[in-house]
């Protein structure tokens, strides 16, 4: 392990380094880019590769592409970078193509502001593909999670077979912080299953009992076919009600059966708590400052955290607090909260949405949840 | 029950449970296909490719569907994007042999922006694209190749466009290699592949086709012996054509023949520093 | 629909002292590339359906076969092909 002090898009390429990455492809987008900036200096150090593609729709085919000769493959973009890959976000699913997508989030709709920050895509990160899919996601708040949940997030997408998201912001990206980096060996880096002989390798949609199909990698003599349509066990056209059933509801379930490996949330002060305060990613941090300030006027507040937003384990943040009082906040006009409403069934849930261009402080916290309090 | 043992000398090619192919009668694209295969096969007796290191790509469309009728490792991935799939799985294992297949609208259309930069790029890969004037999978829209003045289903006054010329746009770039063929002369397209094949860096073979059943519909030549006629007559073979005379035109003529053969370093080799060019 | 009696694997085959014509007649779809290239008019088309409702050519000419295989390489559909008689 070695300390270091970073900025959170560096932590995101030292996670990924970390995981194994070997193939990058992007595309030039504010607040990404120094992820690329800085893998395109060190990746080919360990072997990789780096390509600037053409444009964000270049970039994530390409990492299909490479994902499926057999290297661990990433990609960094923004909003409009993140909207045009979502087309392609649908071929990884329907193909079990294990990539990681990060998305720096900055202000929208459209161009937006570019520099500054906000959580507006969290709900496009759950959605924007058509078809149904469900694509794991993270959303860290520190330098040091940025780099363990993009490590978790490699691990999830080889032991799922899926794309994974990893929802950063303008702030956690241009935030320095100290950094604990682990060597090899000091961290799980999961591999990739791969079939165990030539008569498995020709089903590369025939799931295990874990529902996951072993993947075989180009260039092996397998005859793979990877196939964007609705696909048989063995990549055949397969336009029968059957086999989309089975096909769409596996892809949803391989993820789900594994939400506890998916699934984090960090609580504090929850035990005693009547009123429990939800956000994730860099709101958080304000969200947390304002609890502890609560607490210290004697107010018995609760703070969740979400670090995965999607699946979200529903069982488990039903029962992290038996506060009757649930307030979402969060840096767009109001997302999560759809979910929390849903999940708290008979609580009263209310949004409280800080819609800001900076990171909201402690204080416009405070004031948004004020009137529920 | 499908034929299941091999019979025709390209039927180790094949995924043989999925012959027939879907294609129509007289579709020119099987006519594309046996030719490259052809290829192939040479360069495999020969010894000079490894048949497990082939790597079929194609995006959406009649001829990109040609990758899952082929017995080997193939991807048959969206709309227009074969090219940049392809590119990640060649950077990721240079050993692959990439051939990207597809219709002048999944190549040139939607997937222009890839074609451009890659060819650009002279990275190591064979596109052959088929141009058959139309949009075919879809019924019959207007293309990026489709003459002035055709009517089709979404240009019903006639086409107000110009049409592309796609071999003149990619040798504008750095291709290592540019022809064109048509499948009137298969024996061309099975020359040009088995030279690609053997080369580096990008190569770009384009293969006019004839589409009797939706092309032919727009243009009055629904039978398929007619239209396979009717672009013989049009396509004028030159071996030595210099790239300004490389039109693709239904009335003037279709000129086919080798625009672009030469070793530029490719971008593998580049990245690998065995050619330094910076 | 008419299905021919045969087996799964049906072919048309005519042999001359120099060249075999094969017809896979299932792949055929009666296109009528093959009989309108063959510069010595080997090919007609069949009385034969096939199980897709096609009629397949049939070499009958095959003592005009030149082996020039323009049959073959202008099947859209793996359908026929021509091989050379091994002389004993």
């Amino acid at each position: 392990m070695r300390k270091t002090f970073t900025s959170g898009n560096m932590a995101v390429a030292e996670g990924a380094l970390t995981a194994g990455l070997k193939f990058y492809a992007g595309y030039p987008i504010t607040p990404s880019s120094e992820i690329m900036e800085y893998l395109a200096e060190k990746l080919p150090q360990h072997g990789g590769v780096v390509i600037q593609m053409e444009d964000e729709i270049g970039s994530i085919n390409a990492i299909i592409g490479a994902s499926w000769a057999g290297f661990k493959a990433m990609t960094a973009t923004s909003g409009p970078g993140f909207s045009l890959m979502a087309e392609a976000m649908g071929l990884a699913v329907i193909t079990e193509t294990p990539i990681v997508v990060v998305n720096v989030m900055r202000a929208g709709p459209s161009t937006g502001v570019p520099t500054k920050t906000s959580q507006s895509d969290v709900l496009q990160a759950r959605w924007f593909a058509h078809g149904d899919y469900l694509i794991p996601c993270y959303a860290p708040w520190s330098v040091q999670e940025a780099y363990d949940l993009t490590i978790k997030a490699f691990n999830t997408a080889e032991l799922l077979r899926t794309p994974v998201i990893l929802l950063s912001d303008a702030v956690i990206a241009h935030l320095w912080e100290p950094l604990m980096i682990y060597e090899p060996g000091e961290v799980e880096v999961i591999g990739r299953k791969i079939p165990i002989d030539k008569q498995r390798a020709k089903f590369p949609y025939k799931p295990d009992s874990d529902l996951v199909p072993p993947m075989p990698i180009l260039g092996h003599g397998y005859k793979t076919i990877i196939e964007s349509l609705t696909h048989n066990e063995r990549g055949f056209y397969a336009p029968m009600n059957t086999e989309y059933k089975a096909l769409v509801k596996r892809l949803i379930l391989k993820i789900l059966k594994r939400i506890n490996y998916i699934y984090e949330q960090e609580t504090r002060y929850c035990d005693d708590a009547e009123v429990l305060l939800v956000s994730y990613g860099s709101t958080a941090r304000s969200v947390y400052l304002a609890t502890v300030d609560y607490r210290r006027k004697g107010l018995k507040i609760g703070f969740l955290r979400l670090k995965t937003l999607w699946p979200l384990n529903e069982e488990k943040i039903l029962n992290c607090s038996r506060a009757r009082k649930i307030i979402v906040i969060e840096n767009n006009t109001g997302k999560i909260y759809f979910d929390m409403d849903r999940i708290f069934k008979d609580r009263d849930v209310y949004s409280s949405p800080v819609l800001s261009l900076e990171l909201p402080t402690p204080r416009e916290v405070s004031e948004a949840i004020e009137p529920w309090l | 029950m499908a034929v299941t043992q091999y019979i025709h000398p390209l039927d180790k090619h094949l995924r043989l449970e999925r012959i027939p192919t879907l294609y129509c009668p007289g579709c020119g694209l099987g006519i594309g296909l046996a030719s490259m295969l052809r290829a192939l096969d040479s360069r495999i007796k020969e010894g000079s490719i490894d048949p497990d290191k082939v790597f079929w790509v194609g995006g959406i469309g009649c001829s990109a569907r040609m990758v899952f009728y082929v017995n080997y490792d193939s991807a048959h991935v969206i709309h227009g994007r074969a090219i940049p799939f392809a590119i990640g799985a060649v950077l990721a294992n240079p050993e692959l042999k990439a051939i990207v297949v597809g219709g002048d609208g999944d190549i040139a259309g939607i997937g222009g922006n890839h074609l451009l930069h890659a060819a650009r790029r002279n990275v190591d890969l064979i596109v052959v694209m088929f141009t058959n004037f139309v949009y075919a999978m879809t019924g019959g829209q207007v293309a990026p190749t489709t003459p002035r003045g055709v009517k089709t289903t979404t240009t019903p006054r006639g086409n107000p466009e110009y049409p592309m010329n796609a071999v003149k746009l990619v040798t504008s770039l750095n291709a290592n290699y540019v022809a064109r063929a048509s499948i009137t002369t298969p024996h061309y397209i099975e020359q040009y592949f088995y030279k690609a094949l053997g080369k580096k860096g990008f190569r770009f073979i384009e293969v006019v086709s004839a589409c009797p059943e939706v092309y032919g519909r727009h243009i009055g030549l629904r039978n398929p012996v007619e239209m396979y006629n009717e672009l013989k007559k049009r396509v004028k073979h030159k071996p030595k054509a210099s790239i300004e005379e490389a039109e693709i035109d239904w009335d003037k003529g279709i000129v086919t023949g080798e625009f672009v053969d030469r070793d530029n370093p490719s971008y593998i080799e580049i990245l690998r520093g065995e050619q330094s060019e910076i | 629909m008419h299905y021919p009696e045969s087996t799964q694997l049906n072919l048309l085959r005519r042999t001359s002292s120099k060249f075999t014509v094969t017809v896979i007649v299932d792949r055929c779809k009666e296109c009528g590339i093959c009989i309108a290239v063959c510069p010595t008019k080997v090919l007609s088309i069949s009385n034969m359906i096939n199980k897709h409702g096609y009629r397949p050519p049939e070499p009958l000419n095959i003592d005009k076969c030149i082996g020039c295989k323009l049959c073959e390489y202008n099947c859209p559909d793996f359908a026929i092909f021509v091989e050379k008689v091994e002389q004993p």
